[in-house]
């Protein structure tokens, strides 16, 4: 239903908006770009907000047992993560 | 519950035209708009309004612990805050305050962004995954909520009875009227700015600021108020 194209966009607004990055840095994020552990202000209260976020605004549901550690490590898995989960 | 909470007042030279009772958004995400919340008071100020920003039991300067507090008795505070004011009321919430704000007597509403109590409770109850995770443990949203029922329970930093986790689950926003709900972005109920709730360090948006003092200034108007 959502185009790959709007998935990237959504999803590098959606990290502007948490992460205040501001519209240039989170037009320079690419797929080996780190997120949590790479970002000071990606914190556990970050994470949550991400999720609860790319479910309204990519009306998705995502479950506890989905989310590892690698979803988050980098822009890249984050996104891969979101395009599998839109085409489901 | 107690003494009175703090209340952040400002006021108009002469003889306000209404009273804005701003109801802040829950736990942290009060703590990233309080700022441009201020911001958008003092601009309200300038236009001839009155403005007040209370504390809810158990938020911001309150002595009251959060574990005591419930949306039950922060409606009633709001009633009873509301309820002191002389001329005409206008109730301005931001996101989850509009899950507590329809208890208050006022001549209308405004609602800024409002989000159910169960989107609220995902992401704190997320937070504290995460972190667990972090740290080696295992919880889920499920172990949680679990484990709500009957304890206390840290959320992201919030030490939550099992009458706010019950309530906050099921809170929707309540039918009031006259009503107008606007939301970030472009349009007729819309204004533009950033969702400095989302935000994990707090940040400031003047031009947001302004936008929501004109917006309530203009909503107060067709109201008929002043």
């Amino acid at each position: 239903m959502t185009e790959p194209d709007t998935v990237d966009a959504t999803l590098r607004a959606l990290l502007a908006d948490v992460l205040g990055l501001g519209e240039d840095r989170a037009a320079a994020l690419t797929d080996d770009s780190g997120l949590f552990g790479a970002l000071p202000e990606f914190d556990s209260m970050a994470v949550a907000t991400v999720l609860t976020e790319m479910e309204d605004r990519l009306g998705i549901l995502i479950d506890d047992d989905e989310i590892d550690g690698e979803i988050f490590e980098s822009y890249g898995n984050l996104l891969a993560f979101s395009l599998r989960k839109v085409t489901d | 519950m107690s003494a009175p909470e703090h209340t952040l007042h400002i006021t108009p030279t002469g003889t306000p035209r209404a009273t804005i009772l701003f109801v802040p958004p829950l736990f942290d995400e009060a703590n990233r708009t309080r700022r441009t919340l201020v911001l958008a008071m003092r601009a309200l100020g300038a236009d001839g309004f009155a403005t007040l920003l209370p504390d809810l039991p158990g938020q911001n300067e309150s002595l009251v612990p959060l574990e005591q507090a419930d949306l039950a008795n922060w409606q009633s505070a709001l009633a009873d805050a509301a309820a002191t004011i002389n001329g005409p009321l206008i109730i301005a919430s931001l996101r989850g305050g509009a899950l507590i704000d329809h208890h208050a007597k006022a001549a209308a509403w405004w609602r800024l962004a409002p989000v159910s109590g169960a989107a609220l409770l995902r992401t704190l109850m997320r937070a504290r995954v995460a972190a667990d995770r972090e740290a080696g443990l295992t919880s889920s949203l499920d172990s949680l909520q679990a484990e709500s029922a009957t304890a206390l329970l840290i959320l992201a930093g919030n030490l939550l009875s099992p009458a706010m986790m019950g309530q906050l689950g099921s809170a929707e926003v309540e039918p009031v009227a006259p009503l107008r709900t606007v939301t970030l972005g472009s349009g007729a109920d819309a204004i533009a700015g950033t969702p400095l709730w989302l935000r994990a360090e707090p940040g400031e948006d003047s031009t947001m600021a302004a936008a929501i003092a004109a917006d309530i200034a203009a909503w107060s108007t067709t109201c008929g108020i002043s």
